[in-house]
């Protein structure tokens, strides 16, 4: 992705490129003025990209290295404690002021 | 005895239950849902992420962010009743918003405009969006085999993971008629897959 200008075609098969090696912020990187213009004026590029996301799909989503569900649950679980943490101090701060000074701990589950 | 058909019925029925729980108004009762609809889930939404990724920890990272907002706000699951019904809402309602943010912020200093980048990682829902992964892998097959043979084996060299270098290498030709060949022959593709699409 060296060169200065590249035409469409180029654009293109650089982005498949990028997608296919999972490096789109490269590829963000690399476009000049020029090429960001030309892009977005360009209706065969949008065209294209819909079927070079298909082929990304289809050719290697299969082969993409998944997580252990197992793990990637607590990450999300973790993700909602965090925001139910979040959310805790404007309630509480709720409720302090209709019932007064009472004062709530609040135990959260957390999982490994 | 066809255990690929119990499969698909127990993991529906799996999947109807815990979408059933995630749209219940109690948050303790969503929370407990939540395990069995990543663990129903997880491998379709995250293949799906990787069309517009292409990376494995950024679609862990999106998938992450979408899972806690669903289980925020399920209302948009409400009246979802098919898998591809969820995919679709998922990625509308979901996945989109979170696709989006994803490269907003090293774009800021770069010369492409947030709409264009939106376009390119987060684009509308077309025909061929709604195609699961199976329907995918048919639909790509024939639609290949009505190629040319030259266009149909840089194709299929450049999904086996080919550099441009080594297409050209194969097809005794230069990079930049690869190049030339793979856009026009993607373009052809666009037309042939959207008539394949609308059969299935």
């Amino acid at each position: 992705m060296s060169y200065i200008n590249r035409e469409i075609q180029e654009l293109l098969v650089d982005y498949a490129e990028a997608l296919r090696d999972g490096s789109i912020p490269v590829f963000l990187k690399s476009l000049t003025r020029v090429e960001a213009k030309t892009i977005t004026t360009s209706s065969e590029f949008w065209d294209a990209t819909e079927i070079v996301q298909f082929l990304n799909g289809a050719g290697f989503a299969d082969k993409a290295v998944t997580p252990n569900v197992g793990l990637f649950i607590s990450r999300v679980d973790a993700e909602i404690t965090s925001r139910l943490k979040q959310a805790t101090p404007a309630a509480s701060s709720l409720r302090d002021k209709t019932a007064g000074t009472k004062q709530t701990s609040y135990r959260h589950k957390t999982s490994d | 005895m066809d255990t690929s058909g119990s499969e698909r019925i127990d993991m529906n029925r799996r999947l109807r239950n815990a979408l059933k729980g995630l749209t219940a108004p109690d948050l303790k009762r969503r929370r407990r849902a939540m395990e069995p609809f990543v663990r129903a889930t997880f491998e379709m939404f995250i293949r799906y992420l990787y069309r517009y990724l292409g990376n494995e920890i950024e679609c862990e990272d999106v998938l992450e962010d979408v899972y806690a907002d669903i289980w925020e706000n399920p209302d948009h699951l409400r009246n979802v009743t098919t898998e591809k019904q969820l995919l679709r809402t998922v990625y509308l309602y979901y996945m989109r918003k979170r696709l989006r943010e994803v490269y907003r912020r090293i774009n800021r200093n770069l010369y492409l405009s947030q709409q264009s980048l939106m376009n390119l990682v987060a684009p509308e829902s077309g025909v061929l969006e709604m195609l699961s992964q199976s329907e995918l892998q048919q639909a790509l097959h024939r639609t290949l085999s009505k190629l040319k043979a030259r266009e149909r084996r840089a194709i299929e060299l450049w999904m086996e993971g080919a550099s441009n270098r080594a297409i050209a290498n194969e097809l005794k030709t230069t990079v930049g008629a690869v190049k030339m060949l793979e856009f026009r022959t993607i373009l052809k593709l666009k037309k042939m897959l959207h008539a394949t699409a609308d059969e299935v």
